[in-house]
């Protein structure tokens, strides 16, 4: 996969269910992942990091599949003024 | 409904004496003290460096699938020793049995760890926010919901915090529930996990830790040793555990609490002895029934003269032939744990015939004149003991325990 936004994206769901990142793709629901509500949490935390950018709340209702994930950051980064970036390492806050 | 029996038929605990059962008996047994340098934090710059760690533990063993993220450590504490004492007990859950279960445990500080970290990305490390389950894993009573949905049991379910007597609220909480047939069954004791480095700095703050090792009732002693772990007990009525031919460890017969109503840190005589009297009364125990007393016993100055003038004050001239010993010297103070360790030591000792020893004992303190079975366990046969725990806040919690003959 050479899509930057939906390797960050996957890294970040195995990384939270401890999973192999081979076992996610674009089309994979989150619940078959097992990802509850408080695995959202955490997933979309570290999305925020990882791509230094704020995620809605509203967004984060929405989104069901691994593709919603990486469609809404794409927006979000789209939508971003400067700085945020797929490959931004996340750095502290001023 | 007439009061009734409890027996304790099931034990799970994770100490810094070992995660089994029978790696915490060897140690209790052999007055193998577990204290050492703290591994987990950078201690160079403290005045102590020595603690008690749970060391070996791997989360991700017991909560696979990212699902560790979710506990903080004093939590899975919790939950790993509610499993184990579920398994010891070999009792079988029934849909009713579910239902009619407590789950009372006791925790001093909850997730302070989880918070700590918190704190540290927000001010120290500046990133602006804190991660989303800080909450859910520093509320104290996380252990206990924890347990309840890990075992699926919806009863009475709740923490008690009262500091270092935490657990032994807890459990003569779910003894009473037990006993007078509130429940079928309870799963109770007290977890703790606090080695941090702000935790510790304000334990150093206090003045209170040894910078050595802990020596209770001894001779330049200089303080209490940082502990931490979980046990849980499983509690059922006498006769049901008898009909189904459970193995049952001892019974836990009577239970006292009073408060000091004086000082924040400084206890009193009167406040802990009447705690004593009242779970002698509360089991229908004369003093000269009682073998073992497992102390508070903190190594502290202030403590251990005073639980020591306290147990006089209870058991006059009998005090002098009652075996007392602080396991604190080997486990360490595991806080609102601590009582929940003691329990267990305390269920071991009389069931097995041996009380373990106050290790680290050099020589006699004028101002403690008792029985403190120094540093050597002694084979003893033991109808009924106390276990003492008296917190900060002076708020004092007693249980008493009887052998099964």
């Amino acid at each position: 996969m050479s899509d930057p936004v939906a390797e960050k994206v996957i890294a970040t769901l195995a990384s939270v269910k401890r999973i192999p990142a081979d076992t996610i793709q674009l089309d994979t629901n989150l619940q078959d992942l097992g990802i509850d509500s408080l695995d959202v949490f955490s997933m979309v935390f570290e999305l925020e990091n990882a791509f230094q950018i704020s995620i809605p709340d509203d967004d984060v209702r929405s989104i069901k599949t691994v593709n919603d994930v990486v469609e809404g950051i794409r927006k979000l980064l789209a939508a971003a003024p400067t700085g945020a970036s797929p490959n931004s390492a996340p750095t502290p806050a001023s | 409904m007439p009061p009734r029996r409890v027996a304790v038929t099931g034990i799970g605990i994770i100490s810094p004496l070992g995660s089994t059962l029978q790696e915490n008996w060897d140690a209790l047994s052999h007055g193998r003290s577990a204290i050492g340098p703290i591994q987990s934090v950078d201690c160079s710059k403290l005045r102590f460096q020595n603690g008690a760690e749970v060391c070996g533990f791997e989360p991700a063993k017991h909560f696979p699938g990212g699902k560790e993220d979710q506990l903080d450590r004093f939590a899975q504490f919790s939950v790993v020793a509610a499993r184990e004492a579920l398994r010891d007990s070999g009792i079988e859950l029934t849909p009713a049995l579910r239902e009619n279960c407590a789950i009372i445990c006791g925790s001093a500080v909850g997730g302070q760890a989880a918070i700590e970290k918190g704190f540290e990305d927000l001010w120290v490390l500046g990133r602006g926010r804190v991660h989303p389950l800080t909450i859910p894993k520093t509320m104290a009573n996380a252990g206990a919901s924890h347990i309840s949905m890990d075992l699926g049991l919806s009863g009475p379910t709740y923490t008690v915090s009262t500091a270092c007597s935490s657990a032994n609220h807890a459990m003569g909480q779910a003894f009473r529930m037990v006993r007078s047939g509130d429940v079928e069954m309870a799963v109770t004791g007290g977890s703790e996990a606090f080695f941090t480095i702000g935790m510790l700095r304000s334990w150093e703050a206090m003045r209170v830790v040894a910078p050595d090792t802990c020596r209770p009732f001894s001779k330049d002693r200089r303080g209490m040793i940082l502990g931490e772990g979980g046990a849980m007990l499983i509690l059922e009525p006498f006769e049901a555990a008898r009909a189904r031919g459970a193995k049952i460890y001892g019974e836990i017969c009577g239970f006292g609490m009073t408060s000091d109503a004086h000082h924040l840190t400084q206890p009193t005589v009167e406040g802990p002895s009447r705690a004593m009297r009242a779970a002698l009364r509360d089991a229908g125990l004369a003093p000269e029934e009682i073998g073992y007393i497992n102390a508070h016993g903190t190594g502290t100055p202030g403590n251990d003269p005073v639980e020591s003038r306290a147990i006089r004050a209870v058991f006059g001239a009998q005090a002098d032939k009652v075996g007392v010993s602080s396991t604190k010297s080997l486990h360490g103070h595991a806080l609102g744990a601590a009582g929940a360790l003691e329990a267990v030591a305390t269920l071991l000792a009389i069931r097995n015939g041996v009380l373990p020893p106050t290790a680290n004992y050099l020589g006699r303190d004028p101002e403690c004149d008792l029985d403190y079975i120094p540093n050597e366990p002694r084979v003893a046969k033991v109808g009924a003991a106390l276990s003492n725990s008296f917190a900060f806040g002076g708020l004092n919690a007693v249980l008493a325990f009887r052998a099964i003959a």
